[in-house]
This record gives C-alpha cells, sequence and structure tokens, in this order.
C-alpha cells in the first residue's frame, strides 16, 4: 500500500486576502441573501479541468448568506482581494521552516477552480510556500512534500432542489495545506503521523480550534490500484480502518477487473424509455416518480450480470459505486438487476419487459433511474462512464461514518490551477523568513520541554494539547505564575463550564482579569468568583466593590493577622478569598 | 506556442514542471506538475530541458458569417485574459475567444464579430470614439439588427455618451458591454452581461446608444441605461454602473424572455443621424479647495473646459472679498473672454446646477460659464463639448448647442427615483 496524507488547518490570524476576522457567525441571521452562478472557464493551458467541468455540466444557482460582521465585498467577489494577510503567512512560513522544509524563492498565488459554488469566484487562492520537508515518527522519517496556504471554502447549507446554499462567514479564513510525501507504512502509522502533524500546528498556538478546524485529507493506492484521495475525515481514531477499507476495496476492484477482462466495454450502451412498462407497477417508488412526471429510463450493461453484486465494502457493491456516479447527476440512485427487485416492489413481468425492452441476454445487466428525462439520461452516461472504465478509477471519494466511502468526482487536474492576476507574486527574502520564525515560536519540541519548565509534568502535557496554549503564553509573558494560568484556564474554567457559565471571549476576558491581579487588586482564590459576574458585563473593580473581594495586604494583613492571635487556619477560613495564603504564611513566618 | 519541460536544481531540492514567460531574467517561473507555479531565483539553479509542450490554441476558427447582431471589441475586461509576463490580466484582440466560451450565445442570436482595438479604457482617446461609431454606422447601414461593443468598464460611460451624440436616432441599439471580472474567472459578470445585451440587440424594440450590465450584486438580471445618464459608480463591484437623474431604460432578463421598459423609450427605425467628428481639445477639470490659479491659466490652449464644479456649480471666487479667500474667477472670466467655451457640471453627481443660488454662481456666470440648470454628469458634459466643438468653431453658437438637450443629457424635470 501507498499512503499520503493532506492536512488542512484554519488558521486564527484574520481573514487571507481581506481584514475580517476568521471567527464564525454561527446562529445569526444572514444581513444579505445573494444568487450567483458559475461556470468553467479555460485554464492557462487550454483545457477545462474535469472536475469543474462535472460540476458545471450540473448548471446549478447558488445563493449565499452574507454576514456584515465577518464578510466583505471581497468574500461576495465584488472587490479584489487585499495583500495577503501578514501574520497569516508570516505563520505559515514559521511552520514551513519548523518542518526542515525548502521555501521557494517566490510564491505565486493561484486560483484552483471549483465551480461547486463553495468559492463565490469559482476558485480557492491557494499559495505553494515551500517543499521537500519531513517529520520523525516512531516508523522513521516521513516526508512533507509541499506546504501551501490557501482560503477556506464557504460552508454548505441544505439547500432545495436545484439551488445550493452556503454561508460565507467561513469563506476566507486562511487555511495551511501540508500534504505529507507516501511514506506511511500502515493504516496505524496514518494516525499517528496526522496526530503529529496537528501537534505542531497546534503548538504554535496561533492555529484555530474547535469542529472542523483541522481536516485530514487521506491518498491511499495499492499496486494495480490507483490513488484515490479520501476527503472530509473529522476524527483522528477513524483513520486506520478508513485506510484499511480503501485498500481492501482497491484490491476488490482488481479481483472484479479480472472478471471484466471479457466483458467489452461498450462506450453508448443501449437506453430506453420504459415509462409505459411501469404504467401498472405496484412499486410505490416508481409511481411517485411517474406521478410527479418523471421518466423511468433504462440502461442495459451487457455481459454485467452478477458483477454489480460484487461486494467492494461492507454493505456497498460494485452497483453502489455506479449508483454513487449516477448521484452526481443530481438524481437519488439506480435500481439495477443484480438487486433484489422484490424490495422496490418490481415484479418479475415487469423485469422481464425490461430485459426485452432493451434486448437484455441471460448474462447482461441493466440499471434503472427515475427522475426527469434530462437529469436521468445525465445519470445514465455517468453509470456508463464508470462502466467502461477497465482499471481502478483515480477519484476523488467521501468518507462515510462507517469507514467506507463514496465516490465524489474524479480526481482534480493540473489544469484547474490557473494564476491569480489580482495579487502580485511574494518574494520570500531572509529577512521575513527570520521574523516569521520569531513570529511562529520554537516548535514542538522546545514547546514540550518549556512547558515542562514551567509546570508540573501532568499540566505539562494537558497545556500541550490545550486550546488555550496561546493565552497560557501571553499571561506567563505578562507576569502571571504559570500554575495559576494553566489551572484558571484548565481547571478554572472546565469547572464554571460545568456549572452553565460559558466564558465567550477567553483571551479577552484573560487578560482583563490578569491585569487587575497583577495590580493586586484580589487575590487568587477570588478569580472562580469574578469570572461569572465578568461575563454578565461586570466590569472588575465593580465586581470587587460589590462582593467585597478586595484583597488584603501588607500592613492590613499583619494587622488582620494580630486580630486572628496568629491563627492561620481562623483567618483563612474568615477571608479565604480576600487573602493569599503565602503572604500570610510569609508574615507568619516573620513574626515566629 | 510551446512550453519547456525541465528539471531544475537548486539548494539541493530539485523542481520540475514547465517553464513559463518570466517578467526579467533574474528568475525562472516553473508551472510544478501538481500545478502551483513558483518561482525560483537563476542565480545558483541548473537547468536542464527535458522536452517540450505545445499549448492547445483551441479549435480552428469556422469563417465568419455575418450574423443579425454585430459585436465591435474596444478591450478592457471582457476581453482579457492572464498575461504571463507581468502576471496580469491584458485585453485580447480577439473577441471571438470570449465567444467560444459562451456556447448560449448562439442560441439568443447570430452573430458576428470584429476587433477593433485591444486596449484598456483608460488609454482610449476621442479619436478612439470616432472610430467605434463608424464602426458602429458601417454595422448598422449594412443591416445589423443590433451593435454590442465591448468595452473597459472604467471610460465606458464617456465612450457611450460620446456615441449618444455622434449616433443620434440610431434606428437600432447600440449596447455598450463591460465587465468588472475578467471572462477567465468562473464567477465573470461577462456571461450574464453579454448574453442579456445580445437578447435585447435582437429582441427589444428599443433604439438607444446605452450600456447594459448587472442591475445588482445577483446574476439574476441586467438593466439598459441611456448612454449619457450612465456613470461607473463603485470601483469593483458589478452593479457599479446606475443611471443618475433617470431610471434606466429597461431591465432585461434573457433567460424570462423579459424585457420591461422603466422609462420612455425611443422605438426602432427611423434615419441614423451621424456626425463624428469631435474636438479632442477639451479639458475636464476637478474644482477642490486650493485650487490653484495657475492651473486655470495652463488652460488657454484649449478649445473647451468643462468644471466638475462643487455643489450646485461652483469653483473658488472670493465673492466676499474675503481675505485670504481663494479665488480663480479672474483666470476664468479671461478664458471666456479669449474663446474658450467653459462649461459647468457637478461633483455632486446627482442633482441640477442653479447657478443663481450664490454669489459665486452669478459671479461665474457673468465671467460666461454655461451650464446652469443642466443636469448633465461631469462625463456626458465633457463628452457633449468635445462633440459641439467637432462642428461648431463659433463660441457663442457652441454655448448654444451645448444647452439643447441632444441625447438625454439634459433632462427638464427633476424627478423623484
Amino acid at each position: 500500500m501507498k499512503c499520503g496524507i493532506e492536512i488542512h488547518q484554519r488558521l486564527d490570524t484574520g481573514k487571507l486576502f481581506c481584514r475580517c476576522p476568521s471567527s464564525l457567525c454561527e446562529g445569526e441571521e444572514p444581513d444579505l441573501r445573494v444568487k450567483r452562478n458559475l461556470r468553467a472557464s479555460k485554464s492557462e493551458v487550454g483545457e477545462i479541468d474535469r472536475a469543474a467541468f462535472l460540476e458545471q455540466e450540473k448548471l446549478l444557482d447558488f445563493e449565499y448568506e452574507f454576514f456584515n460582521k465577518c464578510c466583505c465585498l471581497v468574500e461576495l467577489d465584488e472587490e479584489p482581494p487585499h495583500d495577503i494577510n501578514p501574520d497569516a503567512l508570516k505563520l505559515a512560513l514559521g511552520i514551513c521552516q519548523q518542518l526542515n522544509m525548502h521555501v521557494v524563492d517566490e510564491a505565486h498565488v493561484m486560483r484552483k477552480i471549483i465551480v461547486d459554488g463553495s468559492n463565490v469566484s469559482g476558485f480557492q487562492r491557494t499559495c505553494l510556500l515551500a517543499i521537500g520537508g519531513h517529520i520523525e515518527t516512531s516508523e522513521g522519517k516521513v516526508g512533507i512534500g509541499t506546504i501551501a496556504i490557501e482560503e477556506e471554502s464557504a460552508g454548505i447549507l441544505d439547500g432545495e432542489e436545484g439551488v445550493k446554499r452556503y454561508r460565507l462567514d467561513r469563506l476566507g479564513i486562511p487555511l495551511i495545506e501540508l500534504a505529507t510525501e507516501p511514506d506511511i507504512k500502515s493504516p496505524e502509522h496514518c494516525r499517528e503521523v496526522a496526530e503529529k502533524i496537528g501537534m505542531i500546528l497546534r503548538a504554535t498556538g496561533k492555529a484555530a480550534r474547535g469542529l472542523g478546524t483541522i481536516r485530514q485529507d487521506i491518498n491511499v493506492s495499492i499496486p494495480e490500484g490507483a490513488r484515490v484521495e479520501i476527503k472530509g475525515v473529522q476524527d483522528l481514531k477513524s483513520i486506520p480502518l478508513i485506510v484499511e477499507t480503501e485498500v481492501k476495496r482497491q484490491e476488490a476492484l482488481v479481483l472484479l477487473l479480472g472478471k471484466l477482462k471479457g466483458v467489452k466495454p461498450e462506450e453508448n450502451p443501449k437506453e430506453a424509455d420504459l415509462t409505459k412498462v411501469f404504467a401498472q407497477t405496484s412499486s410505490a417508488l416508481i409511481r411517485r416518480g411517474i406521478g410527479a412526471g418523471h421518466s423511468i429510463m433504462g440502461m442495459l450493461l451487457k455481459g454485467n450480470a452478477g458483477l454489480l453484486a460484487t461486494e467492494l465494502q461492507p454493505g456497498r457493491r460494485y452497483g453502489t459505486e455506479l449508483s454513487d456516479y449516477a448521484k452526481t447527476a443530481g438524481v437519488k440512485g439506480i435500481i439495477h438487476s443484480d438487486e433484489d427487485l422484490s424490495k422496490y416492489k418490481i415484479g418479475t413481468a415487469e423485469a422481464d419487459a425490461v430485459r426485452k425492452s432493451l434486448g437484455a441476454k441471460e448474462d447482461d445487466a441493466f440499471v434503472l433511474v427515475v427522475a426527469p428525462e434530462g437529469t436521468a439520461r445525465m445519470a445514465l452516461a455517468r453509470v456508463a462512464t464508470r462502466a467502461v472504465m477497465r482499471e481502478v478509477p483515480g477519484e476523488t471519494r467521501k468518507a462515510n461514518q462507517d469507514g467506507t466511502t463514496s465516490y465524489m468526482r474524479p480526481l482534480p487536474g493540473r489544469a484547474r490551477m490557473y494564476p491569480e492576476t489580482d495579487i502580485p507574486v511574494l518574494e520570500l527574502g531572509e529577512s521575513l523568513l527570520e521574523d516569521s520564525r520569531k513570529y511562529t515560536g520554537e516548535g514542538l519540541e522546545a514547546k514540550e520541554e518549556k512547558l515542562a519548565s514551567l509546570l508540573n509534568p501532568q499540566m505539562a502535557k494537558r497545556m500541550l494539547k490545550s486550546r488555550n496554549l496561546g493565552v497560557f503564553e501571553e499571561l506567563v509573558e505578562m507576569g502571571v505564575e504559570p500554575m495559576l494560568a494553566a489551572s484558571t484556564l484548565e481547571d478554572t474554567l472546565v469547572a464554571l463550564r460545568r456549572g452553565g457559565v460559558e466564558i465567550s471571549d477567553i483571551r479577552g476576558t484573560m487578560e482583563e482579569l490578569f491585569s487587575y491581579y497583577l495590580k493586586g487588586s484580589f487575590a487568587k482564590s477570588a478569580i472562580i468568583e469574578i469570572l461569572p459576574a465578568l461575563m454578565q458585563g461586570k466590569k472588575v473593580p465593580e465586581i470587587l466593590d460589590e462582593r467585597q473581594l478586595h484583597k488584603i495586604s501588607g500592613g492590613e494583613l499583619a494587622k488582620l493577622l494580630e486580630e486572628h492571635k496568629g491563627n492561620m487556619g481562623e483567618l483563612m477560613r474568615n477571608y479565604r478569598l480576600r487573602v493569599d495564603a503565602k503572604e500570610v504564611q510569609e508574615l507568619l513566618a516573620k513574626r515566629v | 506556442m510551446k512550453l519547456n519541460r525541465a528539471k531544475i536544481t537548486k539548494g539541493g531540492e530539485e523542481y520540475e514542471g514547465l517553464i513559463l514567460p518570466s517578467s526579467n531574467d533574474e528568475k525562472i517561473v516553473l508551472k510544478l506538475d501538481i500545478g502551483y507555479n513558483m518561482g525560483i531565483k537563476r542565480e545558483g539553479a541548473k537547468v536542464e530541458i527535458l522536452g517540450e509542450l505545445a499549448i492547445n490554441p483551441g479549435p480552428e476558427e469556422p469563417q465568419q458569417e455575418r450574423g443579425e447582431i454585430a459585436i465591435l471589441s474596444m478591450g478592457g475586461t471582457i476581453c482579457s485574459r492572464v498575461e504571463y509576463k507581468t502576471g496580469a490580466v491584458y485585453p485580447s484582440t480577439n473577441p471571438r475567444d470570449l465567444m467560444r466560451n459562451l456556447p448560449e450565445l448562439e442560441r439568443i442570436c447570430s452573430f458576428h464579430t470584429k476587433s477593433l482595438y485591444a486596449m484598456l479604457s483608460e488609454d482610449l482617446c476621442p479619436s478612439h470614439w470616432v472610430g467605434a461609431a463608424e464602426a458602429a454606422k458601417e454595422e448598422i447601414e449594412k443591416g445589423a439588427k443590433g451593435v454590442l461593443i465591448l468595452h473597459g468598464t472604467d471610460t465606458i460611460h464617456y465612450s457611450a455618451s460620446a456615441l449618444s451624440y455622434m449616433l443620434r436616432d440610431t434606428p437600432v441599439p447600440v449596447i455598450f458591454v463591460g465587465a468588472q471580472r475578467s471572462p477567465d474567472r468562473p464567477s465573470s459578470d461577462a456571461r450574464l452581461n453579454l448574453l442579456n445585451a445580445a437578447y435585447l440587440a435582437k429582441e427589444g424594440n428599443i433604439a438607444h446608444v446605452g450600456l447594459c450590465m448587472h442591475a445588482n450584486t445577483n446574476d439574476s438580471y441586467c438593466e439598459f441605461h441611456n448612454g449619457t445618464r450612465v456613470r461607473k459608480m463603485h470601483t469593483s463591484a458589478r452593479d457599479a454602473f446606475r443611471s443618475i437623474g433617470a431610471p434606466p431604460l429597461a431591465r432585461v432578463e434573457f433567460d424570462k424572455n423579459r424585457i420591461e421598459e422603466l422609462s420612455p423609450c425611443k422605438k426602432r427605425g427611423g434615419k441614423l443621424k451621424f456626425d463624428s467628428r469631435i474636438s479632442d481639445n477639451v479639458a475636464l477639470i476637478y474644482a477642490h479647495p486650493g485650487i490653484k490659479p495657475r492651473l486655470i491659466d495652463s488652460l488657454g490652449d484649449y478649445d473647451g473646459v468643462v468644471f466638475a464644479g462643487t455643489g450646485l456649480g461652483h469653483v473658488p471666487t472670493n465673492s466676499f472679498n474675503t481675505e485670504g479667500a481663494n479665488s480663480i474667477l479672474p483666470q476664468i472670466k479671461s478664458l471666456c473672454d479669449s474663446g474658450v467655451v467653459v462649461a459647468m457640471s457637478s461633483q455632486c453627481i446627482e442633482g441640477r446646477l442653479n447657478m443663481n443660488v450664490y454669489t459665486a454662481g452669478r459671479l461665474l456666470r457673468e465671467a460666461g460659464v454655461i451650464g446652469s440648470g443642466a443636469d448633465w454628469t461631469p462625463e456626458a458634459a465633457y463628452t457633449k463639448l468635445c462633440w459641439v466643438l467637432g462642428h461648431q468653431k463659433d463660441a457663442k453658437k457652441a454655448k448654444e448647442e451645448m444647452l439643447m438637450p441632444l441625447a438625454g443629457e439634459i433632462t427638464t424635470r427633476s424627478v423623484v427615483e
């Protein structure tokens, strides 16, 4: 097996080609809805990309939801892109250097043509920054082939038929796209590599965190098979199963090809309109279709009888693959002769009539599609495209929940890349690389060491994986004791969340809280009392006044200690939220 | 065209791909097999040529037959494609390049194409308006049902206005079309603009010189604007073009077979009044606080000057003799006295000139500046003065002609839109 992965990580630096924030507007009503359509245009070498062309054939209208808070005219394709976001560029270049890569002398922003509507412009801006790096893993070095920086696409919404709807808040957020060489040794190794790369990216403290902020695409091939790109792998745990299942799928396809050897591929298999055959059908599915004015189109697959039932993945057969191809034309699926037709309530007499209309012999199979005639014909044409293949096709596939995959589209070719003419080339000189190293920080290993020196081993490990790592570093930089910063971020916040208090802007909230703490305004034990009130929009001084949480220290504390006759236990019981135990101890020591 | 395939070795790393034309000799631009372009400094790089790749020029051009609609191209974004040397877009010479990517056009009308210029519109001069007007006249005389003129958007409203005077009473629509996004992009507005313009040229019973482009940010329909009333009101948006001081002439939706008139329109037919004589010796000056008298002094060699004045039609005149206040009134007066035709317009864009309300306006009128009462855009006034001075050398008569409504550039009533 050959296996490599491609990782897409969102960066938390603001959008790539405009100055909108890289936050989402979840749950909000859009300020504007815009209708657009797209068409595939010629690439610079005069070809239309196969994948792009396939989407365009569908002639879809797109609708976009626009939010003033996190989108501007750039996302709407009404304004040219601004200069590249310098922070995102520096972060990406810093990561390239951490991964021992050769940074290119001059980077060219390209347009990757994608006309499925997920980019308003019809292309995703992407820019190759470096090639030829590596990481160390338990099974030796794994090469990092390329690192590019690119724009995140728009998020799709549930659409009505014929209209695809997207939200524009996500569009344009910077992504680092990192592709490994096919050096991965096993399904389990694939998971390890994905995890390690994820840790390296997140150790910068500037990668976005949360659901969907990191995505893995897995490339798998076997000898006699083909490169297949599996998209939409959300969690690391599912990686080994997905890789194994794909290897088995390709092995099953190679066996199937052996059986197809004697079957002559037919470019234009026989098609017929079979609506009349089903005029009296008891199949509810077909009746519904006829009622809606749809046609029942059939196609003959010579010599394919029995083959469509060949299982390729658990619960998915060769017929399912053909069905996936048909679905790209906008139908819900196909019915084929290797299925148990009684489950559709299609009777033997009807099946015989279909075979007769198509002139099917015993060793022939047939495929039925129920859809408006044009759509049905297009769906059958897609089935025919797959049925004539006498090799394992290179494809882009989608990961399903159960570890299987479904066909999405052909692998994109070179033709989809076109220079972004609105942005001048970027010179990546030594001074920029140096700035980038400073900006990005020291890398995973150095970070591990540093955290180990600041925190106990257990907290160091938690902090390294924490989404609040960046905030932690900022707080330590401000002068907050590391253990206090870490326990506030990792323990206090979790405790509050369990109690129903969600801290929204963690960075801003922590900065405000600790700026007062460092001035000596309150004791650390008061933090858990102050935070919920801060979330209600109150200011720290106001909270301290209202709740009598001002810190007692110095002479006042000494006086209090005298009043308690040096009984620290009692003093702490009475003034737990207002005094610092350490200071009491120091005073006690002096007193003795 | 052929490109070299090469292997480049530098700093221990190997890069393989196609060598693209580069903007300078110090670097090599390589298109890698994964599609990305990258630049490599030539210094220290070893280049090994592996072979050649011929670039597919596309299908053979069929011999063009005359169609119902003539498509003339003057350049601009709508005719643009990428230029490798600079990496920016440049206008192509062949409008057929564009049509080849637009199969729907043939379903709307038969057409033939002709390239007049391949220029960015900011580089066009009044002489190019003459070229366009003459080409349009020739097509009209040969029986075209309509003429489309593809043009860069920066100055398309100047050209549309100029041709409105040159092709008065045109018997068929003469429709300027531009694009704010080049046709090499999947999201280009060129498609909707062109298909609607072609539909209007073929089916519409509206015979005006005008401009047809996106009505709003959606890819849904276009508006047809009178050539003398239209103006570019946004640097980059699809719906940059708006009618100023009047509603658009019509709303056009080819995919719904619909043309809805929004203003009274001249119908097809009648006889073309053609006059392409034009002066290219007119200046358009944007008045501003602190404008220097010496700037106005330098305008003496012009035959005409149009001011984009402030407010109701003003420039600094120091009407109350205030110390330290600015005035260019003496210089304007001497321009007028020397026979230069000076016309006023307003940089407010919307609204009518009235040079009676303030002393400044009255002083300018007394000095000989014309335009009070007009509601022309600065561009419509400028192109009109170019056209009037093309055939009228007498300043007094030229001023009278300027104030006569010719092609919708002056209306008599200010309506609520």
